[in-house]
């Protein structure tokens, strides 16, 4: 079973021929990602080559000027945005009206009310966004011949197919989680993003994790800033029958200083990590005080369970 | 980015929300003539980015010039809970009848707009909400709705607003809407939204917005000439705006150990490793500052950040980590090096490469033999490394 979305899915890069979505679609195609096009109005009708990109021969990615056009030639069911964040929302309102199912946003810098309305929308159409501000989502394929989907900037070959899932606020302790458990292995890594407000919230990825029968356990990786790390917590505690092992960063972050992330702000005492890993213990859920020791707990976790 | 209530008052001028007369002032002079020309009893209030200022004699009447100026000389030299005083506004004192509270802002776990009011205003309203949580309402405004004078009015019925006060208060309400939403804020609170006036002469009676807070979200200063009009150089540490200038991600923390990573989550991470470090040591180090290279930093980026980090004279070692995703740990050794270069030396530097190109990272930091350059396998041990080091410096100084 795939988890989010299918093996193969085919899937179109908005912001493709900028720098960034050039790097990322190169990689991405390498990854065997079933890449079918570019949105671009400008260069609609032209296509570019990725050279080697696609099992090393070359691969020419169509270039079409909307979503919808893009959609109806190819069937893609998914998109990644690498749009500017002044840009970002007009793209992304393109991609649910084009009936796009998944749409995973990179970009950085996008104003929360813009974020706030597209999630709206998406929700309105029964679409999923995953991030923005987010290093993407990573599926490993469900069967031997089968390819998973590389959605964003998540380094390939870091991880095998295996029985956990992973989502995560940040991008690096997400690489840094899926190293440490490389030998284990995932069904999906997904990265929710550091904004205040985005598309799958750590709850809504627990939710599909419960839901995907391969998955097993989850390692859920959270941050200051808003009670995302409490509402999932919550939820678990009532409707999660699969194990989760937690970790939070940020505990020695001042209060009103934004470290990073838009969305990793201590304000008027609230969204500390003390009081994240209080809500996620207080419902069972044990959370590591560093990465490695996060790990070593979903080992023992996977031990005692006989999952491994 | 908060604003100062008194940059808060301009935007809510804009929209033709009732406030007080006000002046700001930065000295006793200018106070004096501000209070003379706005007359007598007036509030000469300290203007720092940080709640509970009244409470540390941040707020001041004043029913002559002599107490104006005596105000103005006891609130400017403060410091109030670590936020330098930038200034006092000068305002005229209102006869408060009764106070409501209204905020609107981003509610991160509805993924909508919050509005938060209680009709019985006059303390924080926190401890509203512990006492009587049913006296503080909250509603919703979405990003799909269009937010009307019928919505503000049905708002301010369900807020509890006084009959009387209602049709006013939703006036209020929609240009809160307006000036929340052209503005592109993160929060707008107006505290106390007040009922002023002479209590035996109906007519004299509306209500005024008595304080505000406005916080801007920094993700929409393209859309508002980045801000400029609110900058605050003066009260802009200058590392901070060093790094900002370089397009890095730097909080100064005030520590010892300098902290360099790539990616923010995993910055915030090794801030956590050192204080643990420090604590588990029994030293009490910390980490000087939060600097997040970001994804894909080439050389030219981790030399500059290395060169911020190492200018703080509070730094007695660095900690650098580095999961290389799309960053190159090749990349980021390189950078190392040409910083310690262009600075002739270095404090010592504890390095942690993972990922892309860790292998190759590494080997080019042991080429360079430089005494200065520590290398361990995990985050854990290098975060000791680095707490021990600038531990050890601190006590041969002492």
């Amino acid at each position: 079973m795939s988890t989010f979305i299918e093996d193969n899915a085919p899937v179109i890069v908005q912001g493709m021929t900028g720098h960034q979505g050039m790097t990322h679609t190169a990689r991405m195609l390498k990854a065997g990602t079933n890449i079918v096009g570019g949105v671009n109005p400008r260069k609609a009708g032209t296509a570019v080559t990725f050279p080697g990109a696609r099992q090393g021969a070359d691969a020419q990615i169509p270039v079409y000027a909307t979503c919808a056009d893009a959609r109806t030639a190819t069937g893609a069911k998914a998109s990644v945005v690498f749009v500017p964040p002044r840009f970002a929302k007009d793209a992304i309102v393109e991609a649910i009206e084009a009936g796009i199912e998944l749409i995973v946003v990179i970009t950085e810098g996008i104003p929360v009310a813009d974020s706030a309305y597209c999630v709206e929308l998406a929700l309105q159409h029964g679409v999923r966004i995953v991030g923005p501000n987010c290093p993407g989502l990573i599926t490993l394929p469900s069967t031997p011949d089968g390819h998973g989907v590389n959605l964003g900037i998540i380094p390939d070959g870091i991880v095998p197919r295996g029985p956990l899932g992973l989502v995560s606020k940040s991008g690096t302790l997400t690489y840094q989680l899926m190293g440490e458990l490389s030998d284990i292995g995932f069904t999906a890594c997904l990265g929710a993003g550091g904004d205040p407000i985005v598309g799958t919230t750590l709850q809504e990825a627990l939710k599909v994790f419960e839901a995907d029968e391969d998955t097993r356990a989850v390692v859920m990786i959270g941050e200051i800033g808003g009670t995302a790390e409490q509402e999932a917590a919550a939820w678990a505690a009532t409707h999660m029958t699969k194990p989760i092992v937690a970790y939070i960063a940020g505990f020695t972050a001042p209060e009103g200083k934004q470290m990073g992330h838009a969305g990793a702000i201590v304000s008027g005492g609230k969204g500390t990590a003390q009081d994240k890993k209080e809500a996620l213990e207080a419902v069972g859920i044990r959370v590591g005080r560093t990465p490695g020791q996060a790990a070593a707990f979903m080992r023992e976790i996977l031990e005692e369970r006989h999952i491994v | 980015m908060d604003l100062y209530e008194y940059q808060a008052r301009e935007l809510l001028d804009e929209q033709g929300i009732p406030t007080p007369r006000a002046i700001f002032a930065q000295n006793s002079h200018e106070v004096a003539e501000a209070a003379d020309a706005l007359g007598y009893p007036c509030v000469v209030k300290a203007q720092v980015k940080i709640g509970h200022r009244g409470q540390a004699g941040g707020v001041k009447l004043a029913r002559t010039r002599d107490e104006a100026v005596l105000a103005a000389e006891q609130i400017l030299p403060m410091t109030i809970h670590g936020h330098k005083v930038h200034g006092v506004l000068v305002a005229e004192a209102k006869n408060i009848l009764h106070e409501y509270y209204v905020s609107i802002s981003v509610d991160r776990s509805s993924r909508d707009f919050d509005v938060l009011a209680t009709a019985n205003g006059g303390t924080e309203v926190e401890e509203i909400a512990k006492e009587h949580p049913e006296a503080v309402k909250r509603l919703h405004i979405t990003s799909l709705e269009d937010f009307d004078i019928e919505a503000a009015r049905r708002m301010a019925n369900a807020i509890g607003f006084y009959h009387a006060d209602v049709e006013q208060a939703a006036q209020i309400l929609l240009k809160m809407w307006r000036c929340f939403k052209d503005n592109d804020a993160t929060l707008v609170e107006i505290n106390p939204l007040a009922k002023i006036g002479d209590p035996d002469d109906e007519s004299s009676k509306s209500l005024c917005a008595l304080d505000a807070k406005i916080s801007l979200d920094g993700n929409a200063a393209f859309r508002h000439d980045g801000w400029r009009r609110f900058e605050d150089p003066v009260h802009e540490d200058p590392f901070e705006r060093r790094a900002n200038e370089h397009g890095l991600h730097y909080v100064h923390l005030h520590g010892e150990v300098g902290v360099i990573g790539n990616g923010a989550g995993l910055v915030m991470s090794s801030l956590d490793a050192v204080s643990g470090a420090g604590e588990d040591q029994g030293t009490g180090i910390k980490p000087a500052n939060f600097l997040d290279i970001g994804g894909g930093a080439s050389a030219e980026v981790m030399k500059e950040s290395l060169q911020i980090v190492l200018s703080d004279p509070q730094v007695e070692s660095v900690f650098i980590n580095v999961y290389g995703g799309i960053t190159s740990c090749e990349q980021v050794a390189e950078g190392i090096l040409e910083a310690i270069d262009v600075l002739e030396g270095s404090k010592p530097i504890v390095v942690r490469f993972d990922g892309n190109a860790a292998a190759e990272g590494l080997r080019i930091l042991a080429e360079s033999r430089n005494p200065n350059i520590h290398v361990c396998t995990t985050m854990e041990e290098a975060a000791q490394l680095a707490a021990r080091i600038a531990a050890d410096v601190k006590e041969g100084q002492a």
